[in-house]
């Protein structure tokens, strides 16, 4: 789960990373109050879960508490990359001398936390790897003994930083791998972390995302991931259980597994395109399959539904039911076909096919799919 | 031949008591894997589907000779019940669960590197050597035997490879499901590594999606060491930037995580790659030759 910029500033303050002093404004006046008391020239940021704000003008400078005002107020009624923008966040502007980069992610291949440091800051890191490797440096770190200062300060000798520099660096990382490790992170990063004309370190931006399989364990982030999702179909499927992502095209998709879902995405795509993305994951039922119906049948301009229904851990006979009750008591023109292998599949054919729905027993997915294509006709 | 997995193993099933452990025990029983023992903290002296239940993993080591355990323990005990497993000495650790938190799973990893023991997951359907045994949740209807091994990222698309290749005759020396989270236990080359030790094994399929590297550090490792041929899919091609689709691994952030990054880098390893499963089968046809044996 993504935390917004101001939420992963307190939480780097709190573990003493330096960030500057900020407020948050979600009215033009609260804006300019905030202004006011901070002192100009002030930066106007737009809170919203999405990277390239600058771009979308997101972040704008203000010297005067008219122009505080009216930025806030026009960054408040814009939307970037589809997101509303319902806050923003009022810091004082900082005269910069250098920009650097410094984040702690997973290395999903070995298995443990990576630290990454780079003197090349305010820009992508990843095309900073790949044009300037020897800008940037990063060092596996052993979980259960931690990053130690020690390694820290070795690693910003490396990018060429001078022996009183890189203690400075390395205690600021070794912050930030304690906010990391703190929260159950996947990513905490400082992109610019700025040395300030006055010879400051500051955090000047703050982007973190927290392990969704841990937020159980955090009740004092006071995330409550529903509340960050825009689309209504999208939040009711996080309600319900499933992952439902929500898609632009006119075939709807119900698989057992993420995978499975994927690659049904895939072949749609062939020929039409995917309304959705859904996956029930390993807890199905009755009920939760009638849910996932009322859901998947909500969106506009659907033409026909593809389920496919792996018997693995999922009881899929009784998810056929609340299928076929569904089907009974919301009569549908929209074709429904479905395909279904595993652990009871005859059976779970069975009950299909009595509700109205279209089995279609070939093995691939691709030749089930074949029948969809062809009810629908034509295609691009 | 198989890898990690046969008729022979003296499987444990941990959290056997519950709703999910009693059903997949009986379809495990059922295909014919060797189950001896359960555990369910508390509920020591019970049976389920005959199988005796323990308190601890040492007392089923102990007194039944456990040595690959299959979890399905809730996301929050995964952490406590591994180190308990490693620490017992069990040489096989499959985690079925969902949802286990990512810095557990990485805790989990490093107090078992130096124990000799092979972890699968989290959120792997686990590992099916076919017409001997299966430890987990995958149907056994949707595997045959045979000479190819399968490591797949995705737990239902390691059942559509399966039945594709069965359909067309193509049998497995063993199927595994390596877990679908950002940092699973054990890394696709390291599975490719002792699949290519197998000498049941003539061909290697990898099963792969958006998001992550594990691709592409395997691509390096089949140029660089790999002697059986490697057939690879990526699903995933229409998956649009930034969703999160299901699979608490499988996002794609920038270029990092494309299957655009992924298929290239097989490429140039050599390996051929399908877009879709049921290409799969025919690059193993023909990439295997009339020479082959089935069985």
């Amino acid at each position: 789960m993504r935390l917004y910029e101001f939420e992963a500033a307190s939480l780097f303050r709190q573990e003493g990373v330096p960030v500057p002093d900020f407020a948050i404004a979600d009215s033009p006046r609260q804006a300019r109050q905030a202004a006011e008391k901070i002192g100009f020239p002030v930066v106007i940021k737009a809170q919203v879960l999405s990277g390239g704000r600058g771009l979308a003008g997101g972040v704008q400078t203000a010297d005067s508490p008219e122009q505080a005002e009216a930025i806030a107020g026009r960054v408040l009624k814009s939307a970037i990359r589809g997101l509303p923008v319902n806050r923003v966040m009022v810091v004082p502007k900082a005269a910069v001398a250098r920009e650097f980069y410094l984040g702690v992610t997973i290395d999903g291949v070995v298995g443990c936390p990576v630290v990454i440091m780079s003197t090349a800051g305010g820009v992508d890191i990843e095309e900073t790897s790949r044009n300037h490797p020897e800008k940037v440096t990063s060092c596996q770190v052993p979980i259960l003994s931690g990053l130690s200062l020690p390694q820290a300060e070795k690693m910003a000798r490396k990018t060429g930083l001078t022996a009183d520099e890189s203690s400075r660096m390395a205690d600021i990382l070794h912050k930030l791998y304690n906010v990391f490790r703190k929260s159950e992170a996947t990513i905490a990063e400082i992109n610019p972390l700025a040395l300030t004309t006055k010879g400051d370190y500051l955090a000047l931006d703050a982007k973190m995302e927290i392990d969704d399989s841990a937020l159980f364990r955090h009740p004092e982030l006071k995330i409550s991931p529903e509340d960050r999702i825009a689309s209504p179909l999208e939040k009711k499927g996080r309600q319900i259980g499933v992952t439902y992502v929500e898609l632009d095209g006119e075939v709807g998709i119900i698989s057992t597994g993420a995978g499975l879902g994927m690659a049904t995405m895939d072949i749609i795509n062939q020929r039409y395109r995917p309304a959705n993305f859904l996956e029930t994951g390993g807890g199905i039922s009755e009920e939760l399959l009638y849910q996932v119906m009322e859901l998947v049948m909500q969106k506009k301009g659907l033409k026909a539904v593809f389920i496919n229904l792996l018997g693995g851990i999922n009881p899929i006979h009784e998810g056929a039911k609340g299928i076929v009750r569904f089907l009974q008591s919301h009569p549908t023109d929209i074709p429904v076909f479905a395909r279904v292998m595993g652990n009871r599949q005859e059976e779970t054919r069975q009950i299909l096919r009595g509700g109205g729905v279209e089995v279609v027993t070939d093995v691939a997915t691709e030749q089930c799919m074949a029948h969809l294509f062809q009810r629908l006709g034509g295609g691009r | 031949m198989s890898i990690l997995l046969d008729g022979k193993t003296r499987v444990l099933v941990q959290g056997i008591t519950g709703r999910v452990g009693q059903a997949q025990t009986k379809w495990m029983l059922e295909y014919g894997t060797n189950i001896v023992a359960g555990v369910t903290p508390g509920k020591g002296g019970e049976e389920v589907e005959g199988v005796p239940v323990y308190n601890t993993v040492a007392q089923a080591v102990a007194e039944r000779g456990a040595e690959a355990s299959v979890f399905f323990v809730p996301p929050a005990a995964v952490k406590g019940a591994a180190l308990e497993t490693i620490d017992a000495g069990i040489r096989l650790i499959v985690v079925v669960t969902e949802h286990v938190p990512v810095h557990d799973a990485m805790e989990i990893k490093a107090r078992a590197a130096g124990r000799g023991v092979w972890l699968l997951g989290p959120t792997s359907p686990g590992i099916i050597t076919p017409g001997e045994a299966k430890m987990g949740i995958m149907p056994g209807n949707m595997f045959q035997p045979g000479r190819i091994g399968v490591i797949s990222r995705s737990g239902t698309l390691a059942y559509e490879i399966g039945v594709d290749l069965a359909a067309a005759g193509l049998g497995q020396s063993t199927a595994i499901g390596m877990g679908a989270d950002p940092a699973p236990f054990t890394s696709l080359s390291e599975l490719l590594r002792l699949f290519d030790a197998d000498p049941g094994t003539d061909l290697v399929i990898t099963v792969g999606e958006v998001g992550g590297t594990q691709e592409e550090h395997a691509a390096r490792f089949i140029a660089e060491k790999m002697t059986k041929p490697v057939v690879a899919y990526v699903a995933g091609h229409s998956v649009p930037e930034g969703k999160r689709m299901g699979h608490a691994g499988a996002i794609v952030h920038g270029e990092m995580g494309t299957t655009r990054s992924k298929i290239s880098a097989f490429q140039k390893a050599g390996v051929d790659v399908a877009m879709y499963p049921v290409d799969v089968v025919k690059l193993v046809q023909k990439k295997l030759g009339k020479s082959f044996q089935t069985r």
